[in-house]
């Protein structure tokens, strides 16, 4: 009989030690991998593009399990930030310790594409290479969904998501981390207008869907906003700060604005 | 079946309730008789007292309420039935699907096991509330031409019975033919 | 003993920044989609990768890697109709509704992906890169043949290692004529008229089968191909979204669409009077 209280952290919770093993799920099971080099650090983050601009945001709270580490880790990078031509923005959520080293290869491999090239990544090419970056890891992964913006050849929004091992798609919006389920529903219905119908259109099989149009970057942030908040009242990874970097022709704009700190 | 050997290439897996409703079982060897032959004794007996035959819904509940009661008991049956009947008041064939978990529905066609994975898509094309017998026997042969075709296993041949308001009759179903793959 | 000394009596320090292969990967000036891959530092990496990526034997997994498919492609007279759903999921939930899932490997040259994600769109972009490589070389397009063997044989070569591949390789060359390989990462590589592969091929094979001839009209073919995603995404949940519809010809392969199966749900039921398992009135 175990006691009721023994100071030790809830079973299926993570340990106090930052030397984090997953809690076995009975006593008389054996622990079948000693080498568990992850954990989750929580948070949520989201981007949506347009016509002529992409929005990246991520809240800024840094979570082991039930504790909270601090309220100010960002998981947006802006890559490259040394070159004043630079449109490129990474979000990383997961764990935040490979996200850093992701975002770090990344800017490496754009820096010298910059030196060897004497121009620019183009949007594309940088997608294509973080995917080739994130399988380079395919036996060890890196345990991050990461999500990539900037800017296209012609001047249009461009929105890349990744899985963990580089599987990579271009979307116009895309939630990720522990609040993914609750905010791209939300981003479904409200940029692809997703079940939405044309009012008047008839009934039944008659409605006619909604057509999606780009939307104002007025617009978009207030959806970004509304996302995290609500993100933060439903979930408890989620919360203390809101980080937003605007990608637009005239550079990359960061924001911040505060969340809940509870 | 006894480890990897047929006992019997013939066995006939389904048992007439009454004069109109027939089930068709799989499962756990053993269980599978017991219960069928069980439900199949109740349901005569019910026909005896009341000198009226139960029709296809009422049926279906008493089948599955047993097979409910059953899962909760310290040994429950691990059965898979189909029930086929037909409802001579209404004048409306019934066909339904209960599965170990005594979950019922109430369905147009249906299958278990590893023909739920190649039949019902088959069915879901080519069935139509408004069919007649002769297409019936068809899709059924389409259905298992595809589990000859597909099915890692040859299972020896199947047995067709059919419900309709003259009651439960068998037919006759060749299926020596080889099938072909693409 | 001698691996945790090694591990632990490490100089301070050298581990710190990039380690010279690194930097000598990150200077080079081409991506070198290269086959040299990070491994975790033990002695079971395949193992240690299973629990850690693999939600079926553990969904309490930490990573989840996108699964679920439905494809088919098969050959007819008019050449190789390929087609496939457009849903990814990772566990229960759905990661996507628009995958594309036919890689243009070249004009015409079709790869499927099916199983792991990033393993069908790495992979299959270093076939179209080893495909160009050959053109250059031998001045003549490989055969269908050839290119299912070289990602047949780079599969191989990492077996055990947890690649989760099931594709299929369609092309038409004038050697060849429509050419038609399944290769998945056991290391099978089967040529034949007809595969589906992923979660729901046996709902697309039952569709398919009963109809299927080598003689069927082009339009018939493609109806048949898409009706057999259709089944599939109607009874398998973890297949959904778009119906992703290609045929390849000798000229090179035409695309027909990436079309919503909500809408052609709805039509083939209530115009030709299908999948009477669905009311449309509530009864």
């Amino acid at each position: 009989m175990a006691a009721i209280f023994t100071g030790a952290p809830p079973n299926s919770g993570p340990g106090y030690s930052f030397t984090q093993t997953p809690a076995p799920t009975s006593a008389s099971e054996p622990r079948q991998h000693a080498f568990y080099p992850y954990t989750d650090n929580g948070g949520s983050t989201l981007g949506i593009s347009s016509s002529n601009f992409t929005i990246l945001a991520g809240d800024t709270r840094s979570t082991s399990g039930y504790n909270i580490n601090t309220r100010y880790a960002p998981k947006l990078f802006h890559i490259d930030s040394a070159d004043p031509s630079s449109r490129l923005v990474l979000s990383v959520v997961g764990f935040a310790a490979d996200g850093e080293a992701l975002a770090e290869r990344l800017d490496t491999v754009v820096k010298m594409y910059r030196y060897q090239h004497g121009k620019t990544i183009s949007v594309g090419a940088a997608a294509q290479r973080l995917s080739h970056v994130l399988y380079g890891k395919r036996f060890f992964p890196y345990y991050v969904h990461a999500i990539l913006g900037g800017l296209d050849e012609e001047g249009k929004g461009a929105l890349y998501s990744y899985d963990p091992v580089g599987s990579y798609e271009r979307e116009q919006c895309r939630a990720a981390g522990a609040a993914a389920s609750l905010i791209m529903p939300f981003l479904d219905n409200q940029v692809n207008y997703k079940n939405q119908y044309v009012a008047g259109s008839g009934v039944g099989h008659e409605l006619q869907q909604r057509d999606p149009r780009p939307l104002e970057r007025k617009e978009v942030e207030e959806l970004v906003r509304d996302a995290f908040t609500s993100a933060v009242e439903r979930h408890i990874e989620v919360g203390d700060g809101l980080q937003m970097m605007v990608i637009t022709k005239e550079g990359v704009e960061e924001v911040y604005r505060e969340l809940k700190k509870d | 079946m006894r480890g990897a050997t047929i006992l019997k290439a013939t066995d006939d897996k389904t048992r007439e309730l009454n004069q109109h409703n027939l089930m068709a079982f799989s499962g756990e060897a053993g269980d599978t008789i017991q219960f069928a032959e069980y439900i199949q004794a109740n349901i005569r007996l019910y026909t005896m007292r009341n000198t009226t035959s139960l029709p296809p819904p009422a049926v279906s509940s008493f089948v599955r309420s047993e097979l409910s009661r059953a899962l909760r008991s310290r040994r429950p049956y691990t059965v898979n039935l189909l029930l086929g009947g037909y409802d001579t008041i209404t004048d409306t064939p019934a066909l339904y699907w209960i599965d170990y978990l005594a979950a019922l529905a109430k369905v147009p066609y249906a299958a278990h096991g590893y023909a739920q994975y190649y039949c019902l898509s088959i069915l879901d094309k080519h069935h139509h509330p408004d069919i007649g017998f002769e297409r019936g026997m068809e899709l059924l042969r389409m259905c298992t031409d595809e589990l000859k075709r597909r099915l890692p296993v040859d299972f020896k041949g199947v047995t067709v019975k059919v419900v309709t308001r003259e009651g439960i009759r068998e037919v006759e179903y060749v299926d020596d033919k080889p099938v072909k793959s693409a | 003993m001698d691996t945790l000394v090694a591990q632990y009596s490490r100089p301070s320090g050298q581990q710190e920044g990039y380690s010279q292969d690194e930097q000598q990967e990150l200077l080079q000036l081409t991506p070198p989609l290269s086959l040299k891959f990070a491994l975790p530092p033990i002695a079971q990496p395949s193992s240690w990768l299973r629990a850690m990526t693999d939600d079926y034997s553990n969904p309490n997994c930490p990573i989840k890697i996108a699964h679920g498919t439905t494809t088919l492609a098969f050959r007819f007279q008019g050449g190789i109709i390929v087609a496939t759903d457009s849903r990814a999921t990772a566990g229960n939930w759905i990661a996507s509704q628009t995958v594309k899932k036919v890689i243009e490997i070249n004009n015409c040259l079709l790869g499927t992906m099916a199983g792991g994600a990033a393993d069908c769109q790495y992979w299959l972009a270093y076939l179209g890169m080893q495909c160009r490589l050959h053109e250059l070389r031998h001045k003549r397009r490989i055969s269908v043949a050839a290119a299912s063997k070289i990602l047949a044989n780079l599969v191989y070569s990492y077996k055990g290692m947890g690649l989760s591949m099931g594709t299929m390789c369609a092309g038409v060359t004038p050697q060849e004529g429509p050419a038609l390989y399944y290769i998945d990462s056991d290391g099978t590589r089967l040529s034949g008229n007809l595969f589906c592969v992923g979660s729901g091929q046996t709902f697309a094979y039952g569709v398919l089968d009963a109809q299927y001839s080598y003689d069927l009209s082009e339009e018939d073919a493609l109806d048949l191909g898409r009706r057999s995603i259709l089944a599939a995404t109607h009874r398998d949940a973890y297949s959904g979204g778009y119906i992703n519809l290609y045929h390849v010809k000798e000229s090179g392969w035409v695309k027909h669409g990436f079309s919503d199966t909500n809408p052609i749900f709805w039509k083939t039921k209530l115009e030709k009077g299908e999948f009477s398992n669905v009311t449309s009135e509530l009864e």
